[in-house]
């Protein structure tokens, strides 16, 4: 994380820059079914940020090494485009998104029911058209709309929020300046039917309460979250029968 | 993974181009509906969002500051480049820029600057210095067929919506990006032996050879391209070059009002 508390992020009247409340999160809304060639897909608008998922599959596995006997192996590429960023991106692969691929793979891993369809591969593809703190949440997001949107057997959805600390204080969902001169950054994959967590990550400093805290903060959020996306599921049906 | 040879697909399209018919019941030179969002992409200094059919397609524009070519001290540069991910279709595949992301970025990129449309001494900041370098990033999200067209109007489009973030690296103020033109492209693939505008995704995997057209203001050619297997007579352009003039004024058209809204 930046640098500690050498900038202001916090008003004299305890709202953050952006005018919200420490426990407000962004703006979300969601689409799905937004790409006629993939075969479920879904956009997430966070804030500024604007994810797009589509899923092909299940389908045959190649190489045949990546096979699995009894699964299906789920293959996720988090992508940002070249015009995502402030500075353009180099087209192609990175360190920070082959991990954000691997560990979103392997948390749909824990909620697609896999194991009905062995050997077979389910390609999920997260591109980020605009970034603004907080992508890797909004593609796991777009990534359960779009698997649902496909639809593949889930246990549950994963719904992507985060919690962090700036200025001391534990607040829900870090903008972009939030995250560049906050103290600590927490994004989990929560299982809202369940409450069990499929994604986790932290970078920062956080005493055990302000993890318990941001934690209710990331549960409470994906709960609202949560409803956009079956809302925008069920708008997809309304569609379809018209 | 290799498309199955659809032959059931090209004898179903020859037989309906001999009623002078189309899988999706157009008319040979009519096009899909088709939809035109510019300035959609947050971080993107000039965006456009083009849908064609089952085609979706995103350009973003970024600019960066560079030293000059030592030949051509006062001029910045201009490159379109265009990515097929494998979130377009299920036949994409990851890896390195494929021969055909690659053709279809240079396409567009001849047409945007043959055309003129960017005076190359206008991005200048400091001869010998500074100059400014301008990045069209096309990102095909659904491939549905001719994602060349909706690749060159979003390009183009996204191109005239920019703003020189000038500011932001401390050179002055920001300013529009001065354009003084709207090249538009307009594709055409043999299908069933005959050519027909717009190809969906069922013509272009039944079809044969395709041509692509980019003409500017004044009408003139600016680029170029045959792509795949096959040959066509010279009455057999003039033909779709008759078409494509009128298709890309109405394009053109179509941009210009989007502008001035």
């Amino acid at each position: 994380m930046g640098g500690y508390g050498d900038v202001q992020l916090l008003r004299e009247d305890g709202l953050r820059l952006d005018g919200r409340k420490v426990d407000e999160m962004r703006p979300v809304s969601i689409q799905a079914g937004i790409l006629p060639a993939a075969d479920g897909s879904a956009m997430v608008t966070h804030g500024l940020n604007v994810a797009v998922a589509a899923v092909y599959g299940p389908m045959e596995a190649h190489p045949r090494k990546i096979q699995r006997q009894d699964r299906a192996v789920i293959d996720v590429r988090y992508n940002m485009a070249p015009f995502s960023t402030s500075d353009r991106i180099r087209p192609g692969f990175n360190r920070r998104s082959r991990e954000i691929s691997k560990v979103t793979a392997e948390s749909l891993e824990s909620v697609v029911l896999v194991e009905r369809y062995p050997r077979a591969k389910i390609r999920v593809e997260i591109e980020i058209l605009a970034a603004e703190a907080g992508t890797r949440c909004a593609g796991i997001t777009a990534a359960s709309v779009a698997l649902a949107d496909a639809g593949i057997p889930m246990r549950d959805m994963i719904v992507g929020v985060a919690s962090g600390k700036i200025e001391g204080t534990v607040v829900l969902d870090l903008d972009k300046a939030e995250d560049n001169y906050g103290q600590a950054d927490l994004p989990v994959g929560i299982l809202p039917n369940t409450g069990e967590i499929a994604f986790l990550q932290m970078d920062g400093d956080l005493s055990p309460e302000e993890y318990d805290l941001a934690m209710e903060y990331n549960f409470k959020a994906a709960g609202e979250i949560h409803e956009i996306m079956v809302d925008a599921l069920k708008a997809r049906y309304e569609e379809s029968e018209n | 993974m290799p498309q199955l040879v659809p032959n059931l697909l090209r004898q179903e399209v020859a037989r309906l181009a001999e009623q002078d018919a189309r899988i999706d019941g157009r008319e040979r030179f009519e096009g899909r509906d088709f939809t035109l969002e510019t300035d959609c992409l947050y971080n993107a200094e000039g965006s456009a969002k083009v849908t064609m059919g089952k085609t979706v397609v995103y350009a973003g524009v970024k600019f960066e500051i560079r030293t000059p070519w030592p030949d051509r001290p006062a001029e910045g540069s201009l490159m379109c480049g265009a990515e097929l991910r494998p979130v377009a279709h299920r036949k994409y595949e990851p890896g390195p820029p494929s021969p055909q992301s690659i053709e279809l970025g240079r396409v567009v990129d001849r047409g945007i600057r043959e055309s003129g449309c960017i005076d190359m001494n206008s991005l200048c900041i400091i001869p010998g210095e500074k100059v400014w370098g301008v990045m069209i990033d096309i990102h095909v999200l659904s491939d549905g067929g001719n994602i060349f067209d909706a690749c060159g109007l979003a390009a183009i489009a996204a191109l005239r919506t920019a703003v020189v973030p000038a500011e932001r690296f401390d050179v002055g103020e920001d300013y529009t990006l001065p354009v003084n033109g709207t090249p538009i492209m307009a594709s055409f693939t043999r299908v069933g032996g005959r050519y027909i505008y717009d190809p969906c995704e069922e013509e272009e995997l039944g079809g044969d050879e395709r041509i692509h057209i980019t003409i500017g203001d004044e009408g003139h050619l600016h680029s170029l391209q045959k792509g795949l297997r096959g040959v066509f007579t010279p009455a057999e352009f003039a033909e779709i070059f008759k078409v494509a003039q009128n298709k890309c004024a109405e394009l053109r058209k179509v941009v210009a009002e989007k502008e001035a809204n």
